[in-house]
C-alpha cells in the first residue's frame, strides 16, 4: 500500500523552476531517502510533500494517518523546557492534559532523555540533546509517517552515527515510513530501504536503488561495501557529490 | 494504580522556586538603592553650593513630601496623574500591539506606516498638547491623547520589529505539526514578539508618566502637572521639588510592580542561559 505518492510535482521560485516532473511514491512501513548534490530542491520538495509549501504543478496523495516532521535546525520554542515543546505539539493534536504528561514520559524514556533533561530550557541542553527532543517530539504524536529534512547535517559524526540509530529503531519497530532529506550517501544507505536519487536541476527523480534487507539488520559493512560500490559502479550517483554554491534553495 | 509519572516537581518545590526568585529580585532593589542614594549625595551638594532658594535639600523634600502625605487633597492629585498615565498607556499599548503585528505581518502596511511614523515623531509634543487642548479641553482625554501620540511610535516598532523578525522555522514547525493561522500567531508569532515589545513598553511607561505631567501643567488640567504650576506661582521649589519626586516614584511604583514581574516570568529562559555569576 503507498502512503505518499507526489505526481508530476513541479515548482518555482520567483520564475526560476526548482523543481519539475517529480514522481515519487512510498510504500507502508518503508523508509525512502531522497538524495542529490545541495540545492536541487530535495527540502522544497519534503517541504511540498508535507504541506507546508504549495507547489505550482502535480498532485499530493497522503494515504497516512498522521505525519510528523523532524527539521535540520531543531526548531524548539527556547521560551518552554524540554517538556513543554513535547507537549505543545500533543497539545496541537487534541491531547488532554493528563494523558500528554505519560506520552511526555514514554517518549522520553524512548529517545534516553533524562526527567533533568526535560525541565531545561532549549539553552540549556547541547545540539545533540536538542535534535533528541526535536525526536521526541516528532515520536510523540504517533505518526505514521514521518518527514526528515536533513536532521543531522548539523551534528557531528559521532552523535549523527547515535541520532541515526535510534530513527532506525524507532521507525522499525513501530512499523512508521517515512522520507528522508539528505545529501550524504552513507547515511541514506544506512536508514533507508530505498534510496531515490534527485536530478541535479531539480529535473526528475533520474533512478532508484532498493537496498538489500531491513536497516534494522544492516551491518556497517553491508552499508560501506553498498557505497563504495554505488560510488564508483553506478552511473546514478555520478553527480551526487556536485556543488554549485550560486544555487539558492 | 500506579500514579502515572510526572516531569513537573512538585507544588512545593515549585513554590520554594518561585519565592527564591522573588527574594532574588528584591534583594537586587539594594543596588537600585545605592544608586538613589548617590543621586541624594549630589543633590545635597548641589544644595549646599546654591543655597536653599535655588535647590531645596533632600531633607527638606522629604519632610515635604511627608506633609503632602498627610492631605487628602494631594493624593487626589497624585491618583488622578496615576490614573490618566496609566490609562494612556493601557490605550498606547493596545493601538500600538495591534498596529505594530499587523504591520509586522504585512510588509506593505510595514512600507506605509514606516514613513506616518517618521512625521508623527517628527510632531513636537507639544504642538499635540495646543491641539488636544483645543479639542478636548482640561480633561482627561487630553492627556491621554497627548500619551497615545508620544508613545506610539516606539510601540508600535517594538510589536512590528518582534513579528518581523521571528523565527520562521518555528512557524514551519508548528505548521507541520498541525497549527492553523491563528494558533501559529497565539502560540509562536506573539510569544516572540516579546523581546522588542518589552523593552518599548517600559520607555513607553515612562514617557506615559512624562507626557501626563506635562499635558496637565500645559493644559491647566489638575493633577501633579497643575500642583507644579501653582508651586511655580508661589516660588516654593522645595514643594515643585516634592512633587517631581512622587511622579518619579508612581512610575517606579508601576514599572517594578506591573512591568518588570511579567516581563521576569515571560524571560526565564534568557536568565536560564546566563551563567550562574552573572544573574542579575
Amino acid at each position: 500500500m503507498t502512503v505518499l505518492s507526489l505526481s508530476g510535482i513541479g515548482h518555482a521560485y520567483l520564475g526560476r523552476s526548482v523543481l519539475e516532473n517529480i514522481d515519487l511514491s512510498v510504500a507502508a512501513g518503508e523508509i525512502v531517502a531522497l538524495v542529490g548534490p545541495s540545492g536541487c530542491g530535495k527540502s522544497t520538495l519534503a517541504h511540498i510533500a508535507a504541506g507546508l509549501t504549495e507547489p505550482r504543478a502535480g498532485r499530493i496523495d497522503r494515504g497516512y494517518l498522521r505525519h510528523a516532521m523532524i527539521f535540520q535546525d531543531p526548531c524548539l520554542m527556547p521560551w518552554s523546557d524540554a517538556a513543554d515543546n513535547i507537549a505543545y505539539v500533543l497539545r496541537l493534536s487534541g491531547i488532554r492534559s493528563k494523558q500528554r504528561q505519560n506520552r511526555i514520559a514514554e517518549v522520553a524514556e524512548q529517545v534516553a532523555l533524562e526527567p533533568d533533561d526535560l525541565i531545561k530550557f532549549p539553552v540549556e541542553l547541547s545540539g545533540g540533546m536538542r535534535q533528541r527532543v526535536a525526536i521526541a517530539r516528532a515520536l510523540a504524536v504517533r505518526p505514521d509517517f514521518v518527514y526528515f529534512d536533513e536532521p543531522f547535517t548539523a551534528l557531528d559524526v559521532a552523535l549523527r552515527r547515535r541520532m541515526q540509530d535510534l530513527v532506525i529503531e524507532t521507525c522499525s519497530a513501530s512499523g512508521t515510513a517515512g522520507l528522508f532529506i539528505t545529501h550524504d550517501l552513507h547515511e541514506a544507505a544506512r536508514i533507508a530501504h530505498r534510496i531515490a536519487v534527485l536530478d541535479t536541476r531539480g529535473h526528475g527523480v533520474v533512478g532508484e536503488r532498493r537496498l538489500e534487507g531491513d536497516p534494522a539488520s544492516r551491518s556497517d559493512t553491508d552499508v560501506f561495501r553498498w557505497v563504495q560500490q554505488a560510488l564508483t559502479n553506478d552511473a546514478l550517483f555520478r553527480h551526487i557529490h556536485d556543488v554549485d554554491e550560486r544555487q539558492i534553495a | 494504580m500506579q500514579a502515572p509519572p510526572s516531569h513537573r516537581p512538585k507544588l512545593a518545590a515549585r513554590l520554594a522556586d518561585r519565592a527564591g526568585r522573588v527574594l532574588q529580585f528584591l534583594w537586587s532593589g539594594w543596588a537600585g538603592l545605592a544608586g538613589l542614594c548617590l543621586l541624594a549625595a549630589l543633590w545635597q551638594a548641589g544644595h549646599e553650593a546654591y543655597g536653599p532658594f535655588i535647590l531645596s535639600s533632600p531633607l527638606a523634600t522629604l519632610s515635604e513630601i511627608g506633609a503632602l502625605a498627610a492631605d487628602p487633597d494631594a493624593w487626589a492629585i497624585a491618583l488622578l496623574t496615576l490614573q490618566r498615565a496609566v490609562t494612556g498607556f493601557a490605550l498606547v499599548s493596545l493601538v500600538g500591539v495591534v498596529l505594530g503585528v499587523t504591520a509586522g505581518y504585512s510588509p506593505a502596511t510595514m512600507r506605509i506606516s514606516i514613513p506616518l511614523i517618521t512625521v508623527l515623531l517628527g510632531v513636537p509634543p507639544i504642538a499635540w498638547i495646543v491641539l488636544a487642548m483645543i479639542w478636548f479641553g482640561g480633561s482627561d482625554a487630553t492627556v491621554r491623547t497627548v500619551i497615545v501620540v508620544a508613545a506610539l511610535p516606539v510601540v508600535f516598532l517594538g510589536a512590528a520589529r518582534g513579528i518581523a523578525t521571528r523565527d520562521r522555522g518555528l512557524d514551519r514547525m508548528a505548521e507541520a505539526f498541525g497549527a492553523g493561522p491563528v494558533t501559529r500567531f497565539l502560540t509562536v508569532g506573539l510569544r516572540q514578539t516579546t523581546t522588542t515589545l518589552f523593552p518599548a513598553l517600559a520607555l513607553a511607561l515612562g514617557t506615559a508618566f512624562k507626557v501626563a505631567v506635562m499635558a496637565e501643567l500645559l493644559a491647566n488640567a489638575g493633577g501633579i502637572g497643575g500642583a507644579l504650576a501653582d508651586a511655580r506661582i508661589n516660588i516654593d521649589i522645595a514643594q515643585a521639588l516634592a512633587w517631581v519626586v512622587i511622579a518619579v516614584a508612581l512610575l517606579l511604583i508601576v514599572e517594578y510592580t506591573l512591568v518588570q514581574p511579567v516581563k521576569g516570568e515571560i524571560e526565564r529562559w534568557r536568565h536560564a542561559a546566563q551563567p550562574w555569576g552573572v544573574k542579575r
